[in-house]
């Protein structure tokens, strides 16, 4: 009953934050980034024309009502159609979610689940040399640019090995895998180095705590100790870093999406953003920040429900 | 169970990673093409960009085409029996259309059955071009030309619905093939808006049964036709059985034959039985699928030229896999714009001259073309009447000295009491790197740049509302006709036209205006030469390069030649399916 009263509530400040995310994007597209309408009508475009373009649009009418309108797609989740592809903005992300979505679930659930486990095996052996070979590791891996796995491993695996194709998507379970497992891949390796190095440091902030003394006094066996006790401890700030991350993955990874030819959202905002497809970008920003609200409602109800001594107010 | 689901799983993924194919044909001609672009869709009228009006040109035809094969360019009738008869004052053309040309089947069409393209299909394009609820960026192709056309435009343009059953004065349908155009004044580029994506014909049937979404369903009467577009990353295109008959040109330009380009002269057309077309926004993957054999042609990517061509040679490893390469001379010129809006610039030739002067091309060309484009002198490119081969302008080779003795003539010695010019471009690595080198060789002779690196849509808007002080900018030929570049010098065509340099020369527009109503020949030829001339030597732009690149293509691949407007030629493209057999295992 507690926690629906407080989803209840945080979701009634989604209102406030609605209007003010509108009335950013509002500012952004309408004043700082100025008329769409000579992009939107090319190289030969005569004056009476772009005149012509702005009134279609309602970009000629008062920032009030421009404003409003932004409101209204905020909480009606119509975003109308694309300027530049006329298709439904709404059946766009649908459909571009998916593509996306295969990719990067698969992986991110993937590179989370070895992560943790990577995190307790070294937090086990803190101190020892598999420890710093870890940790070296992971700097290593962070240190060198996402391009550069990119390049290297679609042209050595890909083209060299050919053990998978070079890019493309086929839709559907499991011809997708072909193509999907390679930046699956790239995406685990960009990812490990960061979350292993924030779990670790999060499981070693537990492991030195006195209820693991305790455990330890009371004959408990270490691994018992790490997966019963410690990472049931460490869950609240784990659940924060996984959780406020999953509304990105529904955005898709751009740069392994454009090199690798998947048709997902993150090539869907690159393009929106050079053809000034303003309803698009306004889409994907309203969106964004209410899936962050919401993510975020999620994990605090997840702390209470991982941690008992969490109330929530 | 978890284990044997665990290897159920593996099973799978490895079965589906290590299919990855290494070739052998199925006896179907596919041909493999890669675009770096999102296709925005198959409206005619929406194909401002030149990925789209590709991919629009496989499913809808216009009255004329350019010639495959001969070179200057040449318009041939493609969807009309023959070339328009035009009156001797140069107003009224007169097309007759081909019989039995039929549209793709379609669920629009009663029975599904596709039904015959007539003279009223014509004149329903050309409206829906004009139609100011649609707002086509190819409006410009038919803007002020043909009589009543603007007034209906006009009438409509604050009405809830356009009547298109409304007669146009200018646009008269004489019988079921014929259809007659009538100009407000003589224009003879008119002919060339026939051969472009803009003015392709459709059925009304399409457009009313799909509403908004006609965009992603095309039904033209092109060679090839495909489904529903649903924005993926794969096109897929099938031969139109029903397709009439069309031959492969008897006649090319000189090498042609030697190049084996008429082997296939008086065959049939379209050869091959499936186009896919994949969109791939990188070079890389692009790059890796043609080494492949996964896609039968494309243009050398800029980092990979090296590879590919070792001291302007063709890479021996590539020619043993049975790679060859053509040049693409592309009929464009990249420049560097002043606006001559503002003060600095305006009527201040010297300064303009030390500017270009400074402008190293050599330098800039080896850097940034692979050392194989061709200067430019002025604004016409090569390989269209207007262009002079050999000329050199007054102030377009590098000469330090005297681009120093101009700006001190100009009145800044040195630079010194020059204010801060600011130069906008679109920030991208090459983008970043093109300014830096400008700045670099600005600075040799005392001129401070503040460079400004902005996104392509921000660019637009500086340049169309004037702010931008001097930028970087490209522009490639919509048409084979000098009119097409020397319209960027305009007066009229200021800022948000075509003229983004908002350059006003009464001398240059009255030479213009003379030159363009001439009908092709000698004479606008001579007009078009002097007008090289002029605006090479009054510098209203610094200009760059024309572009010159390759295109490699695979052993098997046949027929292909370079043309700037190649919209719909992949009918003339084949697939020698015993060389692939052979030559792409080797890849």
């Amino acid at each position: 009953m507690q926690i629906l009263q407080y989803t209840l509530r945080r979701l009634l400040y989604l209102l406030p934050v609605i209007f003010g995310v509108s009335f950013v994007i509002f500012i952004l597209f309408n004043v700082v980034l100025g008329d769409p309408t000579p992009i939107l009508l090319g190289k030969n475009a005569t004056l009476k024309q772009i005149e012509e373009l702005r009134h279609q649009l309602g970009l000629d009418r008062s920032w009030l009502m421009q404003y409003l309108d932004v409101v209204k797609s905020a909480f009606t989740f119509d975003f109308g159609i694309s300027w530049s592809t006329k298709q439904k903005i709404s059946d766009i992300i649908i459909s571009r979610a998916y593509p996306s979505l295969t990719l990067t679930l698969p992986a991110f659930v993937i590179s989370t689940t070895f992560s943790i486990l990577i995190s307790l095996f070294v937090a086990y052996y803190r101190g020892r040399g598999i420890d710093t070979f870890v940790r070296v590791l992971c700097i290593a891996l962070m240190s060198i640019s996402s391009l550069v796995y990119i390049l290297f491993f679609q042209w050595f695996f890909a083209f060299h090995l050919e053990w998978f194709e070079i890019s493309g998507y086929e839709p559907g379970f499991p011809d997708f895998l072909a193509y999907t497992t390679l930046p699956g891949i790239i995406w685990i390796v960009l990812s490990i180095g960061p979350d292993v190095r924030f779990f670790r440091t999060v499981m070693l902030d537990e492991i030195y705590q006195d209820y693991v003394r305790t455990a330890r006094a009371k004959g408990l066996r270490e691994v018992t100790i790490l997966l019963k006790h410690v990472l049931r401890n460490a869950l609240v700030p784990i659940i924060t870093y996984v959780v406020i991350q999953i509304p990105f993955l529904i955005l898709g990874a751009l740069l392994l999406e454009s090199f690798f030819g998947i048709p997902g959202l993150g090539g869907v905002i690159l393009e929106a953003i050079n053809s000034s497809d303003f309803p698009v970008i306004k889409a994907f920003a309203i969106l964004t920040s209410i899936v962050y609200i919401v993510f975020n409602l999620i994990t605090d109800v997840l702390y209470a429900v991982v941690d008992p001594r969490i109330k929530l107010h | 169970m978890r284990c044997f689901l665990w290897g159920i799983l593996l099973t799978s993924l490895l079965a589906t990673v290590s299919c990855t194919k290494k070739g052998g044909s199925t006896g179907e001609k596919v041909l493999q093409l890669g675009t770096p672009a999102k296709v925005k869709g198959f409206d005619p009228i929406e194909a401002s960009d030149l990925y789209s009006g590709n991919e629009v040109a496989r499913v809808y035809e216009g009255l004329l085409q350019f010639h495959y094969l001969k070179r200057p360019y040449e318009l041939v009738p493609n969807l009309a029996a023959e070339m328009p008869k035009v009156s001797n004052e140069g107003l009224t053309y007169t097309f007759k259309l081909k019989k039995g040309v039929l549209f793709h089947d379609n669920q629009c069409f009663p029975g599904t059955k596709g039904r015959e393209m007539v003279a009223k299909d014509v004149e329903y394009s050309l409206k829906r071009l004009a139609d100011p609820k649609l707002q086509s960026k190819g409006w410009w192709l038919l803007d002020g030309k043909i009589k009543g056309l603007n007034e209906w435009r006009e009438k409509y343009s604050d009405a809830e619905k356009v009547n298109y059953e409304e007669e146009i004065p200018g646009m008269q349908v004489l019988d079921t093939y014929v259809i007659q155009f009538t100009l407000v004044k003589p224009f003879p580029q008119f002919l060339y808006a026939f051969a472009m994506p803009f003015t392709y014909v459709v059925p009304r049937e399409a457009v009313e049964f799909y509403g908004d979404s006609f965009l992603n369903n095309p039904v033209g009467t092109g060679p090839f036709m495909t489904g529903q577009y649903t924005q993926a990353n794969t096109i897929i295109y099938k031969k139109f059985h029903k397709y009439r008959d069309e031959y492969y040109p008897s006649e090319g330009a000189e090498g042609d034959e030697a190049a084996g380009l008429l082997k296939s002269a008086g065959k049939k057309i379209p050869f091959v039985d499936k186009i896919k077309v994949t969109i791939m926004p990188e070079s890389q993957p692009m790059w890796l699928n043609f080494l492949k054999g996964n896609i039968d042609a494309m243009a050398i990517p800029k980092d990979n030229f090296n590879q590919a061509m070792v001291g302007g040679v063709l890479n021996e490893d590539f020619k043993k896999k049975g790679i060859t390469e053509v040049k693409k001379v592309g009929l464009d010129v990249t420049f560097i714009a002043f606006n001559h809006e503002n003060k600095l610039f305006k009527n201040n030739l010297k300064l303009r001259a030390a500017m270009s002067l400074a402008f190293d091309r050599e330098f800039m060309n080896k850097n940034f073309y692979n050392g194989i484009s061709i200067p430019a002198q002025s604004i016409i490119p090569p390989n269209i009447a207007g262009y002079i081969d050999g000329y050199v302008g007054p102030f377009q080779n590098f000469d330090l000295e005297k681009a120093k003795k101009l700006l001190a003539e100009a009145g800044y010695p040195e630079g010194k009491k020059l204010p801060e010019i600011t130069y906008h471009f679109k920030y991208d690595t090459t983008g970043r790197q093109n300014a830096e080198a400008i700045k670099q060789m600005m600075g040799n002779i005392g001129i401070n740049l503040k460079l400004i690196g902005v996104t392509w849509p921000e660019l637009v808007k500086v340049v169309n509302t004037k702010q931008a002080m001097m930028y970087g900018m490209a522009w490639g030929a919509d048409y084979p006709d000098a009119e097409n570049f020397l319209q960027l010098l305009y007066s009229p065509n200021a800022a948000p036209g075509s003229n983004g340099s908002n350059y006003n020369d009464p001398e240059f527009d009255k030479k213009y205006e003379e030159a363009v109503v001439l009908p092709d020949g000698p004479e606008r030829t001579k007009k078009y030469e002097e007008l090289y001339k002029y605006a090479a030597e009054k510098v209203p732009l610094i200009y760059g390069f024309h572009r010159v690149n390759y295109v490699l293509e695979h052993g098997w691949f046949r027929n292909y030649k370079f043309i700037e407007f190649d919209h719909g030629v992949a009918k003339y493209w084949d697939i020698d399916l015993e060389a692939k057999d052979k030559l792409k295992p080797n890849l």
